[in-house]
């Protein structure tokens, strides 16, 4: 070969931008906190480590925006291919959902853990929400299972490894849909915080309740709700109580943060984060609440706001502030800097819980025969509070608590509610309780 | 299969207390419930440390050539004084600034600001060595700076063991500058062979006397001070 022949680098000219809800999660890095969820799949036959590594290394080429690394620009950051070996199938850990330093892990933003039958996938939602992790963690099993030699279809949550990602899956959805002429202001109102202990650094408190959704349902529908509406209404509930119990004197609004999955009213592929939050919440100061009134109000503020047009409004707000040409032009630190004072000063304190429901999942037929159940955790809270992700597959409805205090005292008033309410909960928890 | 007999709620076999209440588990046919293996695993984890080599090595090295550079052009082309010591003593206090940031985190803020003072009082003694003149550095530079690093070390102290809330540090900071301006005017009282006494600090501290009462005062107050955080909240 002739000298002058040399092999050139290829010009790295893809990069991804961050989706307008990606932007907020890496500001809110700190030292002991990352913006990180974890999405578990059980199945019937324990894990096979070398098996998953492989199946891992095959999948991840098909999700170009998880196979990546966050990095600074001058007015944002953005998302770049990462080619560094991984991410490495890792025995799972007590303390799950721990802060990912973006420069840590060969500059992966994911974590994949094994542990007896459970595969879990903890990503930063920088890459994107729970649906987009959701077609991740899927997508991986099935390749897993095809690997010890079954056949599986792909469809639903899984998709083809042979097809290149299609540039839909992409894309900024955000973008496409926040087209509303007017801008409602968002509702902002202090809110009852719960106090607690606060646990040591590298502590996060999971306790998982595993019931049977069809009895959920039946007692849901006995309400005349839906099941997130029912376990909406429990949440708010046990905060109430756990409220009047702290303080009965100085009452707050109690409010829960509640993740809503556009996907289901704007049509999008998009593997990146689609939601918006909505605020169902009651107002103690008005009178005392009965549960009854609690489900009712909860019912008629989902069917009030959850629907295209307000969360089309929702999302143009939302995506004003990152349109405005004065914003653009301002450096990163300095947006960091407000946007960190804003989330801590007004947007955290503006719920006293988070709750999301990924729903009632659809895996393709070939794979139920080999999975038990799916776990989810919202991950560390920002402040000192409760997250709740529900999850359900087949008769399985999983809701995980995820906290970073002692107390479990929400926890305890919201499965004794169902307890009450004549559904059977079997726990599961990592709490130290010997 | 066990029940939490408060909570109503069936328990994992591996849990000896219900994670709600805290109610142990007891069961008397005394089956060996805690036999079973935990669906969590037992191992902890921790984050992986980031790598702040490169950053380290990169000012290390950026100070280093801009202390030699500057020496060599002192000694090869300039060399009427030794002005690159005022560069090189500079770049050792920018390098000593930045040990906790960069080299050594673990490094506590006591110890750190100890280091900054030494490495000022030793930028003063390059001073010194460079105008010939010793005076200024014993009874004016080196107190001045000792005095400084003893402020910074008793608000760390108060910032980091007491409350740090917004008016709890403004009375910090109210309180202290009086005793930096007192004590920069009795050492310049004291070097120019002036009688000991105070006159524009005793200003200060009567302004900072004003601001202290006021800030006491709002803290308490709860009244006040809530009334306070809400129309200064920003």
């Amino acid at each position: 070969m002739s000298k002058n022949k040399r092999v050139k680098k290829p010009v790295r000219t893809t990069w991804y931008k961050l989706d307008l809800s990606a932007i907020v999660y890496p500001t809110l890095q700190r030292r002991d906190f990352s913006s990180v969820y974890r999405l578990s799949v059980l199945l019937k036959e324990p894990v096979k480590p070398d098996v998953l590594q492989k199946a891992v290394d095959m999948v991840l080429p098909r999700f170009p925006t998880y196979k990546s690394a966050i990095r600074k620009g001058l007015f944002w950051r953005y998302l770049e291919p990462n080619n560094r070996p991984g991410p490495f199938v890792q025995r799972d850990i007590n303390n799950p959902c721990m802060p990912m330093p973006f420069k840590a892990n060969n500059r992966y933003l994911l974590r994949i853990y094994y542990y007896d039958c459970r595969i879990s996938l903890e990503a930063h939602h920088s890459l994107g929400d729970g649906t987009g992790g959701m077609y991740l963690l899927q997508t991986i099993t099935a390749q897993y299972l095809r690997e010890l030699g079954a056949s599986i279809r792909c469809g639903g949550f899984v998709l083809d490894i042979h097809e290149e990602p299609d540039p839909g899956e992409l894309e900024d959805a955000y973008m496409r849909y926040s087209n509303a002429d007017v801008r409602p202001p968002r509702p902002s109102e202090k809110t009852y915080r719960v106090r607690g202990t606060k646990e040591p650094f590298y502590t996060l408190n999971i306790i998982n309740g595993i019931l049977s959704a069809q009895e959920v349902k039946k007692v849901a529908k006995t309400y005349h709700v839906t099941i997130t509406e029912y376990l909406n209404a429990v949440l708010l509930y046990a905060l109430l109580q756990k409220q009047e119990s702290e303080n009965p004197h100085r009452r707050l609004p109690v409010r829960i943060a509640m993740p809503v999955n556009l996907r289901r009213f704007f049509p999008s592929k998009t593997l990146r984060n689609f939601i918006t939050m909505i605020y169902p919440s009651v107002d103690p100061r008005l009178g005392e609440y009965t549960f009854e009134e609690i489900v009712l109000h909860v019912h008629n503020y989902m069917q009030y706001y959850i629907n295209e047009k307000l969360l089309r409004g929702d999302i143009t707000t939302n995506a004003a502030t990152q349109r405005h040409p004065l914003i653009r032009i301002v450096p990163l630190f300095l947006k960091d800097f407000v946007v960190r004072l804003f989330y801590t000063r007004v947007q955290d304190k503006n719920s006293s819980a988070g709750l999301t429901n990924m729903g009632a999942l659809k895996v393709p037929e070939d794979m139920i025969p080999y999975l038990e159940r799916f776990d989810i955790c919202m991950g560390q809270p920002f402040s000192s509070r409760t997250n709740c992700a529900i999850i359900s597959f087949q008769d399985a409805l999983t809701i995980g608590f995820a906290s970073s205090i002692k107390e479990a005292d929400v926890e305890r008033y919201f499965f004794r509610k169902l307890v009450q309410d004549g559904i059977h909960v079997t726990i599961e928890s990592n709490r130290e309780t010997s | 299969m066990s029940y939490c007999v408060h909570c109503g709620v069936e328990l994992d076999p591996s849990l000896k207390k219900c994670p709600l209440c805290n109610t142990p588990v007891l069961d008397p046919n005394n089956i060996p419930y805690f036999e079973t293996s935990s669906p969590y695993p037992a191992q902890r984890g921790k984050v992986e440390p980031v790598r702040r080599k490169d950053v380290a090595i990169f000012v290390s090295v950026l100070l280093l050539t801009i202390s030699l550079t500057c020496g060599l052009l002192n000694r090869l082309v300039f060399s009427r004084n030794l002005w690159s010591l005022l560069v090189i003593g500079f770049c050792l206090i920018i390098w000593v600034i930045c040990i906790p940031f960069i080299f050594y985190r673990k490094l506590t803020p006591y110890f750190a600001v100890l280091l900054d003072g030494l490495a000022v009082s030793f930028y003063l003694y390059l001073i010194s060595r460079l105008t010939g003149s010793a005076d200024w550095l014993y009874y004016l530079g080196l107190p001045i700076t000792l005095l400084f690093t003893l402020l910074l070390e008793i608000f760390m102290l108060l910032t980091l063991k007491l409350s740090h809330s917004f008016f709890s540090v403004t009375l910090y900071i109210f309180s202290l500058i009086p005793l930096s301006c007192i004590g920069i005017e009795l050492l310049c009282r004291n070097f120019l062979g002036s009688p000991m006494r105070i006159t524009w600090s005793a200003i200060v501290l009567t302004v900072c006397i004003v601001f202290i009462i006021a800030i006491v005062t709002i803290i308490l107050l709860p009244r006040v001070r809530e009334e306070a955080r809400r129309r200064l909240h920003f």
